[in-house]
């Protein structure tokens, strides 16, 4: 009997790894499917010589430079010449301070001008007549991501759900039956879950006409892991155990998911709300300042009443949103004074605040969307440059920051104190889980400080085994080549920009959380992406998954 | 849209960098996982609930020194031998770090990078570890070792590099071990600790073997010089003493009284360059490493010395200080012809995924220490000593090449603090075995207090090899 017990017990082990890759095959297979095929949405004609330009994405730039969507070889036009887009209402045409002007029908675009199909538009030397795309029949190339996937149909979304469901439901009968155990309460834990994630399924689909659910299917694959690790990490005398606090905050997540897709849905009425969210961002972080507890060294945390939030983690979201712009925008106001300022005085209040890893993150994703938005590789540098600067001014004002490297690969000479105690412990259970884990609560990292939130990837490694930790960790990862491979597609560079950053952010500081983990860099304590402890943490990844769903055009379809 | 797409190539470097990281990672837990693992404060195999179903840990006749049964850890049955080998095989705890029953607590549990550590008890297949040692060897000399505060035995064949013998005091027994607590903290002092790895004592005359070396390389009429001691003679503005007056010798003679004038003048003449350089060459400031734990560093530092102090740390005094296993293997390059076989202590690791693809080798030759001229120069002197001076009935019939010592580690009255030496090896080719014994807390000489375990150690280990 017990010997059935224990080969039950092993294969439950076994199997969870194995299906941690299936189910991210899964996902990342059905996002290759299902999507229109490449063809141009309009055309250029050239009136001269009758040649058809094909006009392939929903915001294109036309000029003489080489990098312009629509490259002319006019020595008439200017590098960046105007842009044509596309909008609800139809397309537009937009002049982006050209020296000779464009002009639909003879008359000269001053501002954004709608065009309508037969129109003619005057650029340079030339004449364009605005066609429809079915004009046009040569072949296309797609990018790789789309390219040569088979014809099967994709996974069915609701058949993604289940697998993920089944999968937190095989988590919980692994913490009902982990050593010691006494109860069912991860069993009412994971009901609640699944409930969860099938309310979701239902808002997004019914409700909302989603057409793909493959990310947020992803999204909940991540969630529930992080919900049912914390199944067995019960605090004496909490009024609310912490993995319900954490399903609570995922719903909360899940709201914010949606009202901010529903928020960007229109990348023009975006501009007005800049400022705003840059000055609420700023005053949250003002607040924290002033108000902040130093909890584990840093003051990131503000306490309202029973709650305890971190700013930090929400300012993320208007970070991105304010570094993401739509490309007539970007074509007229190149400078980037605006979102360099915004971002000096967040990396520089993190600072402050003692938050070391979060002012990292911000600056790593302020260097990626400049140089997204700009191209411009001598920003890059210089901000390279003055953070090796301030960091040389930060070790010498604030010393203690230099003990936290003293462990850093050499902590096995500290495992008693804290400047090896957490990473040499990560890395032993890291050793100890082998590839398969011990389950589910028989883990012992969970008795180590932060175990949950900057220990997670220890944690995961320990209960469910090495082989699922670095699955998921690679599909976070992959996240950003999702990302990227929608970006030509999607209906503005706004999500383009936004959807590629936040994917960014994602692996910053996902490498910050398992590298410091690790003892590959410095332990900086930020958390693993959707899957550490943290209500505001999880819902900030909620938010920041917003930008990349909204990236995909079938998003707003109708 | 397509300059979105192309400069988004920065983010793909970032992820890379991540994969990168991933994969170093990977090979990181890979090389490093079983270490990882053998931590003192590791939950899953900490106490003795750790070692429930571990294997077995044997001698090289396949005596079994320590094994699981019915959920309890079981040592030999005889208390002196768990006494002997309780530094080499260790007890329930960890305390004693160089054990192999803490260092292998994994292996012997039954980890694999594989399956981790929590496999549930009926899969679980603790590894067997076979030692080098032999018991009948290890129980001869803690007998005799066991009279003492301190001290350590180590024996070796220098053609394999097998450890024979390897026994460490203070010891206690490891089916009761000791509550140390603040009233008996002296009494235990050092009882965690494997002396024979981990201990350095002051070497005495034993060091001459090294003075000697390097006079024999470097001072070319060596052989035929002649010294008057007087028992007294000052160098650098201090007494140089003798334990008597051994008049004119030779260089054997020196050697075989252990004439410290003699050996204070060539240290002196050799100065600290020469002196340093043979120092460094035997390796008396380095750790050797036996399979996986480094020795304990010697220590030959002349770099703030005077004349005077020169000329002492060419007799083993001044600050001079030695590992057991150290000088085991000195012995061992000497007999071999100046090249040492590294000696080694697990034979056997069934847990082990290198040692089962071949990549463990042992019984591999070390570094080169000394020319073969050098080598049979000092073996004339060692064999002189043990005729002349020892007596070559001491090992029983055994032709063997030694040097005794005794390190004054305590000024004045309190002379009980001696470190006794005795190092050598045998020549007859059927008992390729290299010795080094020590003991402290005697006022006798090294000669009657480590010579005795050094005679009953080697008497019994050549009868374990005639026995095979």
């Amino acid at each position: 009997m017990i010997l059935i017990m224990d080969i039950a017990v092993v294969a439950l082990r076994m199997l969870l790894p194995v299906y941690t890759v299936v189910i991210v095959y899964q996902i990342f297979a059905a996002m290759r499917r299902r999507r229109r095929p490449e063809r141009p949405l309009v055309l250029l004609q050239d009136l001269d010589t009758g040649e058809k330009i094909p006009v392939l994405f929903w915001e294109n730039s036309i000029g003489r430079s080489r990098g312009s969507d629509i490259a002319l070889d006019d020595t008439a036009i200017s590098r960046n010449h105007c842009v044509l887009l596309r909008r609800k209402e139809g397309w537009f045409i937009t002049d982006t301070r050209s020296k000779t002007g464009t002009y639909v029908n003879g008359n000269r675009v001053v501002r954004r001008t709608k065009v309508n199909i037969d129109d003619t538009i005057e650029m340079g030397n030339k004449e364009y007549a605005f066609r429809r795309g079915e004009e046009f029949h040569e072949e296309l190339q797609s990018s790789w991501f789309f390219s040569k996937v088979s014809n099967k149909p994709a996974i069915q979304p609701y058949k993604v759900l289940i697998l993920v469901s089944l999968f937190h439901i095989f988590m919980a009968v692994e913490a009902c039956f982990c050593d010691g155990a006494k109860d069912f309460d991860p069993a009412y834990l994971c009901a609640m879950l699944v409930g969860v994630e099938w309310m979701f399924f239902f808002v997004s689909r019914v409700i909302l006409r989603r057409a793909a659910f493959e990310l947020e299917a992803l999204g909940l694959f991540f969630t529930g892991i992080g919900v049912m690790l914390l199944a067995r990490q019960n605090v004496k005398n909490a009024t609310i155990q912490p993995c319900y606090v954490q399903l609570i905050a995922a719903v909360a997540g899940m709201i914010v998911f949606c009202i901010i897709i529903k928020f960007i849905e229109n990348p023009d009425r975006i501009g007005q709300w800049r400022m705003i969210i840059m000055i609420v961002a700023v005053l949250f972080l003002g607040i924290n300042l002033v108000f902040g507890r130093v909890t584990n060294g840093s003051a990131n945390w503000v306490h309202i009443g029973p709650i305890t939030v971190q700013p930090s983690e929400f300012v993320k979201i208007a970070f991105i949103f304010v570094g993401a712009s739509t490309l007539d925008r970007l074509q007229t106001r190149q400078n980037l004074l605006e979102f360099i300022i915004f971002s000096a005085i967040c990396v520089g209040a993190l600072a402050l605040m003692g938050d070391f890893g979060t002012a990292l993150i911000f600056f790593g994703t302020f260097i990626l969307i400049s140089f997204t938005r700009s191209g411009d590789f001598k920003t890059v540098i210089l901000a390279l440059a003055s953070s090796v600067f301030a960091g040389f001014i930060v070790l010498n004002i604030k010393p203690y920051v230099m003990r936290r490297f003293e462990g850093w690969r050499h902590v096995w000479q500290y495992t008693q104190d804290s400047r090896g105690y957490q990473q040499a412990r990560t890395l032993t259970y890291i050793a100890s889980g082998g590839l398969f884990g011990v389950g589910i609560g028989n883990g012992v990292l969970k008795y180590v400080a932060a175990s949950e939130s900057d220990l997670v990837f220890g944690l995961m490694s320990e209960e469910m085994g090495f082989i699922s930790a670095i699955t998921i960790a690679i599909a976070i990862a992959t996240l950003f080549i999702y990302a990227r491979s929608v970006t030509t597609r999607s209906r503005s560079t706004f999500y383009s920009i936004s959807a590629c950053c936040a994917a960014g952010l994602f692996v910053i500081q996902m490498s910050l959380n398992v590298f410091g983990a690790t003892d590959i860099l410095p332990l900086t304590g930020v958390t693993f992406p959707f899957i550490s402890a943290g209500g505001s943490s999880i819902i900030s990844c909620w938010g920041l998954l917003a930008f990349i769903k909204a990236a995909d055009e079938r998003t707003y379809a109708k | 849209m397509k300059r979105t797409l192309k400069r988004s190539w920065l983010i793909f470097i970032v992820v890379i960098a991540f994969l990168g990281g991933l994969c170093f990672l990977v090979i990181e837990t890979i090389l490093g996982a079983s270490d990882w693992v053998d931590q003192p404060y590791n939950g899953h195999i900490s106490g003795s609930g750790g070692l429930i179903q571990a294997g077995k840990i044997l001698d090289r006749n396949s005596d079994i020194l320590a094994q699981s049964v019915d959920g309890k850890r079981e040592y030999h049955s005889n208390k002196q031998v768990r006494k002997a080998l309780l530094h080499v095989v260790g007890d329930d705890s960890l305390n004693i770090s160089t054990a192999i029953q803490s260092r292998f607590r994994s292996e012997l549990t039954g980890y694999s990078f594989i399956w981790g550590l929590n496999m549930p008890q009926s899969f679980r297949h603790g590894h067997d570890m076979e030692l080098t040692v032999d018991i009948p060897t290890c129980k001869a000399a803690y007998n005799k070792l066991k009279n003492y505060d301190s001290g350590a035995c180590v024996i070796y064949n220098y053609d394999t590099g097998e450890i024979l013998c390897s026994v460490s005091i203070k010891s206690y027994d490891p089916n009761s071990p000791p509550k140390i607590t603040e009233k008996n903290a002296k009494k235990y002092d050092g009882v965690y600790l494997d002396n024979v790895l981990s201990s350095t004592y002051t070497p005495g005359s034993v060091f001459k073997i090294v003075t000697a070396a390097a006079a024999i390389e470097n001072i070319p009429d060596i052989w035929e010089r002649k010294w008057t001691c007087n028992g007294k003679e000052e160098i650098g503005g201090g007494d140089i003493t003798c334990v008597s007056e051994h008049g004119t010798v030779n260089l054997k003679q020196a050697f075989g009284h252990s004439c410290n004038i003699v050996f204070a003048e060539l240290a002196v003449e050799l100065g600290e360059a020469k002196m340093n350089e043979m120092a460094k060459k035997l390796g008396i400031n380095a750790s050797f490493s036996i399979s996986g734990v480094d020795t304990k560093k010697g220590r030959y530092d002349i770099s703030k010395a005077n004349k005077n102090q020169l000329a002492w740390s060419g007799v083993g005094q001044y600050t001079d200080e030695v590992n057991p296993t150290q000088m085991a293997i000195i012995c061992g390059a000497i007999a071999k012809g100046g090249t040492p076989v590294n000696p080694y202590i697990i034979s056997g690791n069934s847990g082990s995924i290198l040692a089962d693809i071949g990549l463990t080798k042992v019984g591999t030759a070390g570094k080169n220490m000394i020319s073969s001229s050098t080598a049979k120069g000092l073996n004339d002197l060692m064999r002189y000593a043990v005729v002349n001076d020892y007596g070559d009935d001491m090992f029983g019939g055994l032709t063997v090449c030694a040097k005794t010592g005794t390190g004054e580690t305590s000024k004045g009255s309190d002379k009980d603090k001696n470190d006794g030496w005795m190092v050598g090896y045998c020549t007859d080719s059927e008992y390729p075995l290299a010795f080094a014994c020590v003991v402290r807390g005697s006022s006798q000489y090294g000669y009657s207090t480590a010579g005795q375990v050094a005679k009953a150690a080697m008497i019994q280990a050549a009868k374990s090899m005639k026995n095979n």
